[in-house]
């Protein structure tokens, strides 16, 4: 025998690598900069003038360990059977310097942090499948989430905007800010080394001036652009003149990319006015200002100068991507030059919505916002601290006596603070860390199946802001996000183009390179900055004022205007950075994004953009322009080039692309624009593309083979198919991805007709046969831990633990161990453990809630921070589900059906030369007005495949690729070309039809059916889990109706909709019968005196000798009833009503409104 | 309470040693110290439908 070759994860692996990265880099030194980065605070001892100075040092984050002295690792599978999160210590230095001494370091606890699965901290980092196995894990396991109380938690990857790219905006809110305010604005979303973000807007005014906008706590201040320009740099009214005029030419007007108009001068001479007019000539001056303003505004700056102030907001909020002040002047005018195009429609506005203006928001990042958010929090909180204490007692006060304990002493867990920000995806912080929402930042990884669960890491959404939203333009499939976003991932209904997915072949950017190492980004501009300079690239430093297009292309390098190139010699300097970008030697990074936006008429505002900056999405493409190196020409591409570039699909077409302008790169794949699970369905460029989109939903709630480690695993709810298959005919993704290891169907033989009648309206004959002998059958799992240490207060100190009681009756279904025996079947209301209670020593059986019968599949008892006894169980429960009527099932290709009928073997049809009865039976009426003509492909195919002893490859598009042989003739032959004579080979008919028999008259068809074979999968939704039928039951509490929902025994809502169709068929009787009888029916005494319902009570019933009837209950004494208000029982009638209209009566009294019935029998005139 | 509930017998969620435990015994393996025991399937007749 062949040895078997070891699958491949690596394609899997790759899924989650944003995720793996992201936290890796926060690990490595996103932590670490994030805590250099906070401000030291300083306190002063009014009494004795000593000085204390507090600042943080090194983070230290351990692996994760067990609690207790022995420290051994603690491993993933340990968390999830246990509850327990998978977290390891976090630790910071504390300095202390007093009085400028020396400075006192120490190490202070902050709780456990959440380590990521397969990160550097994780014990599975790097581990081979079979490591893996050995720690009870799946083989393919692939990390990126989280272990929180033994939940599965990932971060949402979320669109954020670009960062570093000055996006110009028409938004009608901006009119909102104040008077004069337009609706046009440029838009910067600056970050910061360590992920955190300010952003920055720029208003234009009616009057041609133009506002700068920021949030400091939680307030929008707005200040005058001419203020920050003076502030940043010394300079002169002339200088920013000319800066702000530079891209006017008289000698470009009107010509293409020519983006400034005379009014440049105008609004120039007003933005300077304004600032003159405050009388602030000089930058001091402007510092001045700034700092005055916001000194109350920040924190810890209340005994600085303000020109000190004005430097800290220079530096904390205005453009904090930038160090230098001269890039942040110049990154001023170059967005005000924008603005005004924008405005003087010179250059379009920027579309938000384009993936071209986005990028992505990574869990590593997210965490080292919130960490570095929580530990001010916590400085300046103790700070708070110590200087109560100071004023309580300011004689004895004395800072040598404080130490980094006494400092820590109630210092918040900053690990439980970031492990319940994962559990509950909120955020619990005042500001919004500029960030688009502050909770759903984390969903839960359901392994439902293996497709649901990957698909899960590629989920990216635009944000649950954008759910609310009425217009449906942020929804929209943009042509921007092609290769990036799969097209036909996206599921339907609510957040239909919100929750979009990663296509197969789109990566996101980070820290590392291929090596693994952190890229220093300052090595890379300068490499870059080098190499444009070296094109003829004109600095922008020192010389301020610059040509704007379209004589020279500012150059932006990650957010940053480095310089200008003549737009004559653009292209070679593009395409010479292109080859650099391929080349290893380089030293430029294979990520770079060169983003040349060319002179156009009214259109994007040109530039040469360049990034480095991680978290942006980029694909591979192969270069076809510089052929020098096969090996070496594919090429990383984000979306902000890719929409300034000509790309071709190899289909043999050119895409109407015009002469001029030929492609300089090629797709890889056509299907590298699609999802992994959009990748599975096969041909599906043969479907309606809904029906794609069905599928793609539906793989996701296929019950299938969930997981490999199933037994190691307490998962609430697990569902798991018994007999899954392999498909016959799948697609080259199917292998790429390992989908093998957790199949989702079976390879059903299907029949297309019309039989019994039974198919009718996508219902579906299933073989009863097939049935019993295994197609289809599965089973829930479900887990319940009891955990009788949180039965009880801990204050109380009741104990109690798992015991049986010596009742024999008990012992059927109990272990002596209080437990159910492992394999045992449990009946609804029967008992499956018990606990004894220690301090009333009374043994309380718990009976089992669900209406059906389960197997007892484990029970694990868990003795982690416990010391008496058993406490805390997982009992897990298996539920059979087999196939009956009214379970859900679908095809690979959008067609779910209902299964309506177990039919018997012998009743169904069978074929006229094999004899073989399908084992399903499908209405020929699911194709016509549906077009999956992929399904009927597949049966083909499938039939093939099984008579050739072959698996079938239904890639889709595949007759767009290049052909290895290089032969350019496409294929035009149709498929079915290619299948049809090998089913003729094998004696079959041409076309997949057959000759079948009635199963039940015996006689042939009188037409030919199509039969084959065609992977079916079984949906989770089945009716065991959702029938509800009730005659009577419980009722509601005050209203006396019945109540709703199926666990508590309730009934269907016969609401308005079915009480007007009632009404228009003039069924008045069963009318009444629903909404009274049935309901809430009830016998109201009134008196008709008074006409009150609610004044009647009844006497005290006399004594009377009732005659018993033997064998009849004993007769009870009518009750007699009298009005309190009337204080008689002449008036008391009885009235039959909905028990409701008393309770509106008794709201009302409450009210003092008093209810008035008129009783008569004839009805009023 | 039983007067004297016989012991059960526990696999180790780790190293699979068989670890027999009286209550008030500490949940722990024998063998590795793993804190995590599974219950084995009972030796009592238990008929399923085989339907």
């Amino acid at each position: 025998m062949a040895p078997i070759e070891k699958p491949d994860y690596s394609a899997l692996r790759e899924l989650v690598h944003p995720h793996i990265d992201s936290f890796d880099y926060f690990l490595d030194e996103g932590l670490e900069k994030a805590v250099v980065s906070i401000r030291p605070v300083e306190l002063s001892d009014p009494v004795s003038g000593s000085k204390l100075r507090i600042s943080f040092g090194k983070p230290y984050v351990n692996a994760p360990t067990k609690e207790g002295r022995l420290k051994s690792s603690l491993y993933p599978h340990q968390c999830r059977e246990a509850g327990l999160s998978y977290k390891g210590e976090f630790k910071v230095e504390l300095n202390l310097q007093f009085d400028n001494k020396a400075v006192v370091r120490d190490h202070i606890s902050f709780g456990h942090l959440p380590i990521m699965l397969r990160s550097k901290l994780c014990h599975l980092r790097g581990a081979s499948p079979e490591e893996l196995i050995f720690h009870k894990e799946e083989a393919t396991e692939m990390g990126g989430y989280f272990i929180c109380n033994g939940l599965e938690r990932l971060a949402r990857l979320l669109i954020v905007p670009k960062r570093n790219y000055p996006i110009g905006m028409v938004r009608k809110s901006f009119r909102s800010r104040g008077d004069g305010y337009t609706s046009k604005g440029v838009v910067i979303r600056c970050v910061r080394e360590d992920q955190s973000s300010v952003t920055i807007k720029l208003y234009y005014l009616q009057n041609g001036s133009a506002r700068i906008g920021f949030w400091i706590r939680g307030r929008e201040v707005l200040l005058p652009v001419g203020i920050i320009l003076k502030a940043l740099i010394d300079t002169n009214d002339h200088e920013i003149f000319l800066s702000l005029t530079s891209c006017y030419n008289e000698k470009y007007q009107r010509q293409k990319g020519a983006v400034g108009t005379q009014l440049a001068g105008e609004r120039a001479q007003i933005i300077l006015d304004e600032v003159r007019a405050l009388l602030l000539l000089t930058r001091s001056q402007c510092l001045e200002h700034i700092g005055e303003f916001f000194q109350p505004a920040i924190y810890g700056f209340e005994t600085e100068t303000h020109l000190v102030v004005a430097e800290a907001v220079l530096r904390d909020y205005i453009f904090v991507h930038l160090a230098n002040n001269y890039d942040k002047f110049n990154l001023l005018i170059f967005m005000l030059q924008k603005l005004f195009a924008l405005v003087d429609q010179t250059a379009a506005p920027d579309n938000p919505d384009a993936l071209q203006n986005q990028e992505v928001l990574l869990p590593g990042h997210l965490i080292t916002l919130y960490v570095k958010e929580k530990l001010e929090e916590w400085l300046h909180k103790s700070i708070r601290d110590i200087k109560d204490e100071m004023s309580k007692n300011p004689a004895e006060f004395k800072f040598n006596k404080l130490d980094a304990k006494k400092i820590s002493r109630n210092s918040p867990s900053i690990g439980r603070a970031v492990e319940s920000m994962i559990r509950t995806g909120k955020l619990a912080t005042r500001s919004t860390l500029d960030l688009p929402q502050k909770d759903g930042l984390t969903i839960q990884a359901e392994r439902l199946n293996f497709l649901r669960f990957i698909s899960h890491f590629c989920a990216v959404h635009r944000g649950a802001a954008f759910a609310k939203m009425r217009t449906t333009s942020v929804r929209k499939l943009l042509p921007e996000s092609w290769g990036f976003l799969c097209p036909v991932h996206t599921p339907d209904g609510e957040p239909c183009g919100l929750l979009n997915h990663m296509a197969s072949s789109c990566r996101v950017t980070s820290f590392y390179d291929s090596d693994g190492k952190i890229k220093d980004f300052l090595k890379i501009r300068m490499t870059i900055l080098t190499v444009l300079v070296g094109m003829g690239m004109a600095s922008s430093l020192p010389k301020l004022e610059q040509a704007g297009p379209p004589e020279v292309l500012h150059v932006l390098l990650d957010g940053c205007v480095v310089g200008s190139i003549s737009s004559s010699n653009i292209e070679d300097a593009v395409g010479h950075l292109r080859r650099l970008k391929l080349s290893a030697s380089s030293g430029f990074p294979a990520d770079l994004e060169v983003g040349h936006v060319p002179l156009s008429l009214g259109g994007a505002y040109p530039g040469l953009y360049l990034f480095t900056s991680p978290s942006r999405f980029v694909r591979p493409v192969r270069n076809i322009y510089q052929l020098s190196d096969v090996n070496h020409c594919v090429e990383l591409i984000g979306p902000f080039e890719q929409a300034f570039m000509e790309i071709k699909c190899p289909d043999g077409g050119e895409g109407g692309r015009r002469e001029g302008f030929p492609a300089t790169h090629e797709e890889i794949h056509p299907t590298g624009i699609l999802s992994v699970v959009a990748n599975l369905t096969p041909w599906s460029d043969h479907n309606q593309s809904p029906r794609n989109m069905y599928q793609c939903q539906m793989a996701k709630q296929t019950m299938g083979f969930s997981a490999q480690a199933i037994g190691k695993r307490a998962d609430v709810k697990l569902y798991h198919l018994q007999t899954p298959q392999s498909p016959i005919v799948r697609t080259s993704s199917y292998s790429k991805y390992c989908i093998d290891e957790y199949p989702t169907g079976t390879n059903a033989i299907v029949a297309v007709l019309a039989y019994t009648g039974y198919d009718m309206e996508d219902a579906m004959i299933l073989n009863k046969s097939s049935v019993e002998r295994g197609l289809c059958r599965g089973q829930i799992y479900q887990t319940e831990t009891v955990d009788l240490t949180k039965k009880h207060d801990k204050s109380t100190r009741v104990v109690e633990i798992f015991a049986r009681s010596s009742d024999r009756k008990m012992s059927s279904s109990i272990d002596s161990d209080g437990l159910p025996y492992v394999g045992q079947k449990v009946q609804p209301n029967d008992p499956y453990y018990s606990s004894y209670n220690t301090l009333t020593s009374d043994i309380k059986p718990t009976n089992m809630k669900s209406s059906e019968p389960a197997v007892i599949d484990f029970v694990s008892i868990d003795g982690t921070n416990l010391k008496n006894g058993i406490q805390k169980a997982n009992i897990r429960f298996r539920r059979p589900r087999n196939p009956v009527i009214g379970d859900k099932f679908s095809s690979r290709h959008g067609q779910k059906g209902v299964c309506s009928q177990l039919w018997p073997d012998i009743d169904m049809p069978f074929s006229a030369i094999t004899g073989m009865r399908p084992d399903l039976i499908i209405n020929p009426h699911a194709f016509p007005s549906r077009m999956t003509i992929g399904m009927l492909l597949e049966s083909v195919a499938a039939k093939g495949g099984c008579l050739k002893g072959q698996f079938m490859d239904a890639t889709p598009f595949s007759n767009s690729v290049n052909k290895a042989d290089d032969n350019t003739s496409f294929e035009s032959s149709s498929l079915v070309d290619e299948l049809g004579p090998m089913l003729t080979s094998y004696g079959f008919n041409y076309h997949g039809v057959e000759v079948l028999y009635s199963g039940v008259f015996g006689v042939e068809m009188t037409c030919e059916i199509f039969i084959g074979p065609v992977y079916y999968q079984r949906l989770r939704h089945m009716v065991s889990d959702k029938f509800q039928v009730r005659s009577t039951g419980v009722v509601d509490q005050v209203t006396r109706q019945p109540i709703g929902g199926r666990k508590r025994g309730g009934g269907i809502r016969f609401g308005e909709m079915e009480r007007d169709s009632l009404l228009a068929h003039g069924a008045a009787y069963l009318l009444h019968d629903r909404l009274h009888s049935s309901s809430d029916y009830h016998i109201a005494e009134v008196c008709s005196i008074c006409g009150s319902l609610l004044t009647a009570s009844t006497l005290q019933p006399q004594k009377r000798i009732v005659r018993e009837i033997r064998g009849l209950p004993p007769a009870k004494a009518p009750k007699t009833f009298t009005c309190l208000n009337c204080r008689s029982s002449k008036g008391i009638e009885t009235v039959a009503m909905p028990y409701v209209f008393r309770y509106l009566a008794a709201e009302l009294a409450s009210m003092n409104i008093r209810m008035d019935l008129r009783l008569s029998n004839q009805q009023e005139k | 309470m039983d007067p004297q509930p016989e012991p059960t017998s526990y696999i180790c969620g780790d190293c699979g040693a068989e670890n027999t435990l009286k209550p008030g015994d500490v949940i722990q393996c024998r063998e590795c110290g793993y804190r995590i025991l599974y219950k084995k399937r009972t030796r009592r007749v238990v008929q399923y439908e085989a339907r």
